[in-house]
């Protein structure tokens, strides 16, 4: 075909004109909700795929047993309109909810439970972790088409904490595309699910369109379609939210939070959630193997630096998040106190210093580097040099692995996975994760004692005790410099209705239930 | 021409396989642990353990170089340790958006920078010559994500002329794709307003890529047209006295192409490995930012895949401005 000049600037212009039409008017005409975050789908399994992004569209296109919401996070029914446990701890009997269907239009029926649980299990990738060894594949039975039990192989007080990230999926759907390997290579781009939306278009690195399931079986929300929006850059996002284009800007950073404020339609979001950064110590090799060491270090940092240069953020007290159940904001923690610092300094076999330790922090990022920069301040007052180096995270990963290799001071952030005190407890004290980058080195035969028992223990008196026993011994040990709980940053417009914060799943939003006014 | 088209075709091949092999060989040196990353950081030994025989992390490289040759004859890439997606087709739904914007970005410092070399040459140290030089100057030291910045602020915050960021309206549905150019698909289709909407997003990502090699072309061109225009053929054409018109456009201007399509030619690979920054600010979903992740994890084989594409589209650019050279001159075809 051939374009003449005329035709040819009609179109460009009319490209342009399309451009400049506010899209927001064009959004709100069909409640199209758009999310912005930095973060790409990959994989659309729910039981393969991990990160904030596969599990936003998890939580919208499938359905869990049970869901968590509000702050502090309670379990609500999800698939399940109810449930029960016995006294042991050790069943669990779910009732499942009458008008619950998938996107296809045919019940959710105990069998597909059990099928999803069997081949979450099968595969062991994606959430499996929460419940290996808890389920094994005959754990989970079907009693009668509504009606699903699990056995646990031990008591896990957890149980329901976990449940919101294990996904249902459609059996009859997946068998039909089982291929060579169990339908992960159907359901890497193909949704069977019973969430509000199922997917309309995917365009790798842009964006994702969801659609609400003609006779969705949720009940509530307005919105017809929600689009998750991959932008980059934060200036990007932010502009697009001050226009309308976005409603949920996800990735915002601290000075993002600034330049929001007082902008009309726009309403900034910071709460506390449970991602820490702590300053591990590498407790099995080299000097901070001495506990003196470890405690004269720990009094000797500045931690309102270290708070100064993280705001908004809180201090952590102990190894738990603050206001995670089982934390003790009472816990006698380390604070800046130079006499303390001397006299365990002086107590140990290096007390007069006189050496070098290692650090890392991961490269680019700034604020990571301040504070090693805080810790060698407080080394120097102790006449211990530190070496800062920078380092990616697959090396950071790589270098866990031996306390031979781990440098001797260990920085990370660590997320909770599920409100309950047994994620950060198990994954970062537990010595059967040493070699893992939540927890390289540190091993304490009491402490897992305690993290064992309170999984295992069924009364949230006795979990919350056991839970207090631990904070203590960890804290006299002082493996961490127990560092900062930054809080979660994010912004939406004022039109989102029905939005509620939870600290579990906060950059994975679940829009079903929101509405656009 | 034929036997040399079929030569350069030939070494393609080493030179692809020497490529293969150095970054397997560089994938190996490197300290990281892709698997324990992609696993997460709750994985058991199990799973750790599991992974990497399934991704072939315990053979030993020779062996696992092996396979990926041999895959790679059966159009197999690999598949990305992180997101289990196979390469060859995370590569084909990247790459149209990055060749698409890279192509743009050369076609406007072609059309722009070559006649403006010309007229910087003819009209050689007056104002309009320093003028363009002094821009030109300005055009290679700015920095490109810099540029994209500052052209969003003009064009979209300011004046709202043109949309902020992506290839197309997200609410809007792309065309029918059949080459995965935007612009093209749409004039297939026959959808003018489409091809509009699609040049109307290219604008700004293809203007802040391609202002650094139209200064380049332009300064190239305007050197060679000054030295081209001093040789006696064009001193004896002016004797005889053809037009200025006629010796520019017959005379110089094929003369004066021979270095600055080396030029063009190297701007190729130039653009296609720095699309990530513009890609970032415009959130334009190229090979760039999909490369740029895969290094970050380093998960290998999209890595591999990325840089494969990127050597094969750049040995067959060299190949097409070689062949222009003897278009351009016989002698070349000696």
């Amino acid at each position: 075909m051939t374009l003449t000049k005329r035709q040819l600037l009609k179109s460009l212009l009319g490209g342009v004109a399309l451009t400049v039409l506010p899209l927001s008017a064009m959004a709100q005409a069909r409640k199209i909700m758009v999310v912005a975050s930095t973060v790409d789908i990959p994989n659309f399994d729910p039981h393969v795929a991990t990160g904030y992004a596969p599990q936003w569209l998890f939580r919208n296109v499938y359905d869990p047993l049970v869901r968590v919401t509000g702050t502090p996070p309670v379990a609500t029914p999800g698939l399940a309109a109810s449930w029960e446990m016995s006294e042991d701890g050790m069943t669990y009997t779910f009732h499942l909810d009458p008008t619950a269907r998938f996107t296809d239009g045919s019940a959710v029926t105990a069998a597909d439970v059990v099928y999803s649980f069997q081949r979450l299990l099968r595969l062991g990738t994606g959430p499996a972790w929460m419940v290996a060894g808890i389920l094994d594949g005959d754990s989970v039975v079907a009693t009668d088409d509504a009606t699903v039990t699990m056995n646990l192989l031990k008591p896990f007080a957890p149980l329901l904490s976990v449940l919101p990230w294990m996904f249902i999926v459609n059996a009859a759907v997946v068998e039909a595309n089982l291929g060579t390997d169990d339908a992960q290579a159907y359901l890497l781009q193909n949704i069977a699910g019973s969430g509000a939306f199922t997917i309309n278009r995917a365009l790798p690195g842009e964006l994702y369109e969801l659609l609400r399931v003609e006779n969705d079986w949720h009940q509530g929300g307005n919105i017809d379609a929600v689009f998750w929006r991959i932008v980059r850059e934060a200036a990007t996002t932010r502009m697009l939210l001050q226009r309308g284009e976005v409603h949920f800007a996800l990735d915002l950073f601290t000075e993002d939070m600034e330049a929001l404020e007082g902008v009309p339609g726009v309403v900034r979001i910071m709460e506390p959630d449970y991602r820490s950064f702590s300053i591990k110590m590498n407790t099995a090799h080299g000097p901070l193997m001495d506990k003196n060491l470890r405690k004269a270090i720990s009094y000797a940092f500045n931690y309102q630096s270290m708070l100064d240069a993280a705001q908004p953020a809180a201090l952590m007290v102990g190894p738990l998040p603050p206001g995670m159940f089982g934390a003790n904001p009472d816990l006698e923690v380390y604070r800046q106190d130079m006499d303390k610092a001397r006299e365990y300094l002086a107590a140990s076999d290096y007390a007069d210093g006189g050496f070098t330790l290692s650090i890392h922090y991961a490269a680019g990022y700034e604020q990571q580097r301040r504070w090693c920069l805080i810790l060698l301040e407080a080394l120097a007052t102790l006449n211990i040099q530190l070496d800062i180096r920078p380092m990616v995270w697959p090396d950071v990963v790589a270098m866990a692995r031996s306390p031979e290799t781990v440098t001797d001071f260990f920085s990370i952030f660590q997320s909770s996975n599920y409100a309950d005190p047994d994620n950060t407890a198990y994954a970062a004290y537990h010595s059967s994760r040493n070699g893992q980058w939540q927890n390289p080195t540190y091993s304490n035969p009491e402490v897992d004692r305690l993290i064992e028992e309170a999984r295992a223990a069924t009364t949230p008196e006795a979990r919350a005790e056991l839970y207090g026993q631990f904070q203590e011994v960890v804290v006299e040990d002082a493996p961490d410099i127990f560092g900062v709980l930054e809080l979660r940053k994010f912004a939406m417009r004022d039109n989102v209705q029905g939005y509620e914060f939870c600290p579990v799943g906060a950059t994975s939003p679940e829009i079903w239930p929101l509405s656009l006014a | 021409m034929i036997q040399m088209i079929l030569r350069r075709l030939l070494l393609l091949i080493p030179t692809l396989i020497g490529l293969t092999l150095l970054l397997f060989v560089i994938s190996r040196l490197l300290p990281g642990d892709p698997v324990g990353l992609a696993a997460g950081p709750n994985a058991s030994a199990e799973l750790i353990a599991r992974m990497r025989a399934e991704f072939g992390f315990d053979d030993p490289l020779w062996l696992r170089y092996w396979h990926y040759l041999t895959g790679l004859l059966s159009g197999d890439w690999g598949t990305s340790v992180f997101t289990r997606r196979p390469v060859f087709q995370d590569v084909l739904t990247y790459l149209p958006a990055t060749l698409e914007l890279v192509f743009s970005a050369l076609l406007i410092a072609v059309v722009i920078g070559i006649p403006l070399g010309l007229l910087t040459a003819v009209y050689r140290n007056g104002p309009l010559d320093y003028f363009i030089r002094t821009l030109a100057l300005g055009g290679v030291a700015m920095p490109r994500f810099f540029l994209g910045l500052l052209l969003q602020l003009a064009f979209v915050a300011w004046l709202g002329w043109l949309p902020l960021s992506g290839r197309f309206p997200f609410l809007e549905i792309p065309p029918q794709s059949v080459t995965g150019f935007y612009t093209i698909d749409a004039l297939l289709a026959g959808d003018i307003r489409a091809f509009g909407i699609a040049v109307s997003h290219l604008i700004l990502p293809a203007t802040a890529m391609a202002l650094s090699p139209l200064a380049t072309i332009m300064r190239m061109m305007r050197a060679s047209t000054i030295e081209v225009l001093g040789q006696d053929y064009i001193l004896n054409a002016r004797a005889l006295g053809l037009s200025q018109r006629l010796i520019i456009g017959k005379y110089v201007l094929k003369n004066a192409m021979s270095a600055t399509l080396t030029v063009i030619g190297l701007y190729v690979s130039w653009l296609l490995g720095g699309t990530v920054l513009v890609e970032t600010v415009f959130d334009w979903p190229g090979l760039g930012l999909f490369a740029t992740q895969a290094i970050l994890t380093q998960d290998f084989m999209p890595v591999i895949g990325v840089t494969l594409v990127i050597a094969i589209i750049y040995l067959l650019t060299m190949l097409v401005v070689d062949i222009l050279y003897g278009v351009l001159n016989p002698k070349v075809r000696l």
